[in-house]
């Protein structure tokens, strides 16, 4: 059967074999990546990219699981100016605590803390209060650069590489007076320098191993792509 | 238990056992401050372990179940277990032993052994030997032993709760009419004795009470029937050894301790100090050929506290650099403890630093991690985390942990980066009725207070039964107090209070589109810092009428604060 994504998928690859045969193909130009999880594939496809500003807006929780795979697979994870973070969801998530370290109050020394942790770290974290200027962002953007250290930003960052929104969260499993929160699907809207359109993605964050019952398991992973040029941008 | 076969000979050596009777009630007693001719027992699940010779004396048994005991000797003093403060108080024995000879080996605490060949002949003869230690203990030790001395380990031991000597080769003529259950003092661990302890019950069914009907059998037959410990056994019921004893080698600690003249007030005055007793420490580690890989900082303040804090170095990949790296550690933990940000007693102006290394291994035979040394990665991780520390001071980076505990508050552990210590709940307790996952992201420091409201805009309340008045259904958060909207719907007269801007600004209520609970959390009602409270987990409807982020909010002391949030 052809839907929209096979036929999509299919063009991709047309492409890709194009760029092969001409040599400009993009993974070479891009660098290395860290991995993440199978999960995050659909937001991006390429791995977290080294040396690049991710900014995250409206979630935490896809932060924390974008450092996941890679804090497990032996990457120093830092994060500055998050006094709120919370650290179970982090290990819940998979992230290895050993290779953790929390930064809460930079206060007037964020510009130069975050320059340390860049040097040192493979993923920096910055929270939300952090106070830099704008001067300092574009500093801090091309010492990560430099250092192949991977910028995980929450809120608007101006001239990150991507991007991620969260647009609308759905929660499972809590009704009026009973139940509890368990799974939870999250809208997430990808801009970034390089694509050209936003793309929209559904995935599901939390997956609830311990549900009994008779649902039909459901496809974890939902994509819309609009990346086509159908999708609002 | 290794204990080889009747083939693999020891030589049988001629000890000296110092035994001191009852030794878990002699060390509790001195640690409560009670005499010696106190009653008192100490309780171990349910059997008493040890007892004093007052409450023998008053009819008290070992293994006595508690209400016996006291019904037996009502002004008894019941005191609990703990095989740690055993082994520590007799340590005093140790070096009141090791003042007349020259080692020592603790087979358990309660016990010494020694070699009685160079100290005997030393001391003139074995009576003049016993003697002695037996002076030696009372006086700088404060209790009473008895000694005896034996060819082997059992005979030795039985001569010494005997009271003693026996002379050379009649350890087997000694021991032959005691009956099989004295095997049991020759095993020194618990999973030995165990062992033994079965032994015993086949022998003493198969009619073998004496040692020496024991003895008696062919070892091949015995070896047959009980393997390795049956082959034990009769090594020791004939006076025999299975290992030579070995000797402990007293050594004292590594470190240094400077003595300030004046109290001193301001980490000002102790950075030049950190810097000189650091280095101290590093020449001392270098004279005694080793490396260590925790430091111990201590200090005294003028009110007599003690202040001690456990720090680790990487001595693997820096060890050219310790006493610069150990001088920033010892400031910052001064600066810590002067300006009272660190977690412990009232600041108070220091009289003393102590610097000890701990867990001290030979210079070169570092222990690496299992699969291979640290990577270039982690050492560069860790030297950007120092010069962090450098930078905000050493709580300015925190280590975290998971621990026990039901609220997502409880469950995390911080640490500054580098600094030692265990979590103080265990993560493998049931911990029951704790907030179940997916954990929340965001977690507040502080809770925040929020408004919880029924339809009618009513705050909802839970009652003692757990009924919620009403369903939630509006929330108030407080704002962010630079959002001009909210600071002017504030100042309204319609927000419903008069003058003034004072307090919290709300923002406009959210609606709820879902909520659970209320879940009661009733912790530490025995202590100071009780709590109870109603959990609540809200799921928020957004303003285009979509699902948004869940709280996790909790009623306590009829106010309701927001705890964490589902983001």
């Amino acid at each position: 059967m052809e839907t929209q994504g096979t036929r999509l998928a299919a063009a991709r690859a047309a492409l890709s074999a194009v760029e092969s045969r001409m040599g400009a193909d993009r993974k070479a130009a891009e660098g290395p990546a860290l991995a993440l999880d199978e999960a995050l594939a659909p937001v991006l496809p390429r791995g977290l990219p080294r040396g690049q500003v991710v900014a995250v807006e409206g979630s935490t929780s896809l932060m924390l699981a974008l450092a996941s795979r890679a804090s497990r697979e032996g990457a120093w994870t830092a994060m500055v100016g998050m006094p709120n973070v919370g650290v179970l969801a982090a290990a819940r998530r998979g992230m290895d605590l050993n290779r953790l370290a929390l930064i809460p109050y930079p206060g007037a020394q964020a510009p130069a803390t975050l320059s340390v942790c860049l040097d040192g770290m493979d993923i920096v974290m910055v929270g939300q209060g952090v106070a830099l200027s704008d001067a300092d962002r574009r500093r801090l953007a091309a010492r990560a650069r430099e250092r192949g250290c991977v910028m995980v930003v929450a809120g608007p960052w101006p001239g990150a590489h991507v991007a991620l929104t969260v647009e609308r969260v759905r929660w499972r499993g809590l009704g009026s007076g009973e139940g509890r929160l368990r799974e939870r699907d999250v809208t997430v809207a990808i801009a970034g320098r390089s694509a050209g359109s936003t793309r929209r993605v559904v995935l599901t964050l939390d997956v609830d191993d311990q549900r009994v019952g008779s649902r039909e398991p459901t496809g974890r992973t939902v994509v819309e792509d609009r990346a086509l040029g159908t999708g609002a941008a | 238990m290794t204990a080889p076969l009747h083939d693999a000979r020891v030589a049988t050596v001629r000890r000296v056992v110092l035994w001191v009777p009852d030794w878990p009630v002699v060390a509790a007693m001195a640690q409560v401050g009670l005499g010696a001719d106190a009653p008192a027992a100490v309780l171990h699940g349910r059997g008493m372990l040890a007892v004093s010779a007052a409450a023998r004396a008053a009819g008290v048994r070992r293994g006595m179940r508690k209400r016996l005991a006291q019904r037996a000797c009502p002004e008894i003093a019941i005191l609990s277990h703990d095989e740690g403060r055993d082994a520590r108080e007799f340590e005093a024995v140790a070096a009141a032993a090791e003042q007349v000879v020259a080692g020592v080996e603790i087979s358990r605490p309660g016990l010494l052994m020694i070699p009685s060949q160079g100290a005997a002949r030393f001391h003139g003869s074995e009576e003049a030997l016993a003697e002695a230690l037996v002076t030696r203990v009372a006086e700088d030790a404060g209790c009473e032993s008895a000694v005896g001395i034996a060819d082997g380990l059992l005979a030795a031991v039985m001569a010494a709760r005997a009271n003693a000597l026996i002379e050379p080769g009649q350890s087997h003529d000694f021991l032959a009419p005691l009956p099989v259950d004295t095997l049991v003092h020759a095993a020194m661990e618990r999973t030995q004795r165990a062992e033994v302890e079965d032994l015993v019950s086949v022998l003493t069914r198969l009619g073998l009470t004496a040692l020496g009907d024991f003895t008696a059998l062919p070892t091949a037959d015995v070896v047959a029937r009980f393997g390795h410990v049956g082959a034990w056994a009769q090594r020791m019921a004939r006076g025999e050894d299975v290992a030579p004893p070995v000797l402990r080698r007293a050594e004292g600690d590594i470190g240094v301790e400077y003595v300030f003249e004046d109290p001193a007030e301001r980490v000002e005055q102790l950075a030049l100090v950190a810097s000189h007793v650091a280095e101290q420490l590093d020449a001392a580690l270098l004279a005694a050929a080793s490396r260590c890989s925790r430091v111990r900082i201590g200090a005294r303040t003028v009110t007599g506290d003690e202040l001690v804090r456990v720090w680790r170095t990487d001595v693997g990949a820096r060890s050219g650099a310790f006493s610069k790296h150990m001088a920033d550690r010892v400031r910052w933990q001064l600066d810590g403890w002067l300006s009272g940000t660190a977690t412990g007693p009232q600041p108070a102006p220091l009289t003393a630093l102590m610097l000890t290394a701990e867990d001290v291994v030979p210079l070169g035979s570092e222990q690496s991690f299992l699969w291979g040394g640290t990577s270039g990665a982690d050492a560069r991780a860790h030297r950007a985390l120092e010069r962090v520390q450098g930078l905000l001071g050493a709580e300015g980076v925190l280590a975290v942990a998971e621990q026990g505990g039901r609220t997502p508050r409880d469950r995390v552990h911080a640490l500054a980066w580098g600094q030692e210590g265990e979590p103080p709940r265990r993560v493998s307790h049931p911990w029951p009725g704790r907030i179940p996952d997916p954990a929340p992201a965001t977690v507040l420091p502080v809770p925040l207070e929020v408004h919880v409201l029924d339809a009618g805009g009513s705050p909802v309340r839970v009652d003692s039964r757990l009924a919620v008045s009403a369903p939630p259904t509006w929330v108030r958060l407080q704002a962010d107090p630079r959002d001009r909207v909210a600071r002017a719907a504030h100042r309204h007269p319609s927000s419903g209070h008069v003058g003034g801007d004072d307090g919290p600004v709300w923002t406009s209520p959210l609606p709820v589109e879902a909520w659970a609970g209320p879940w009661p959390i009733v912790e530490r009602w025995w202590s100071g810092d009780a709590s109870r409270r109603a959990f609540l987990q809200l799921a928020m409807r957004g303003e285009d009428g979509q699902a948004e982020a869940a709280l996790l909010v909790a009623l306590h002391e009829g106010r309701w604060m927001l705890e964490a949030v589902y983001d």
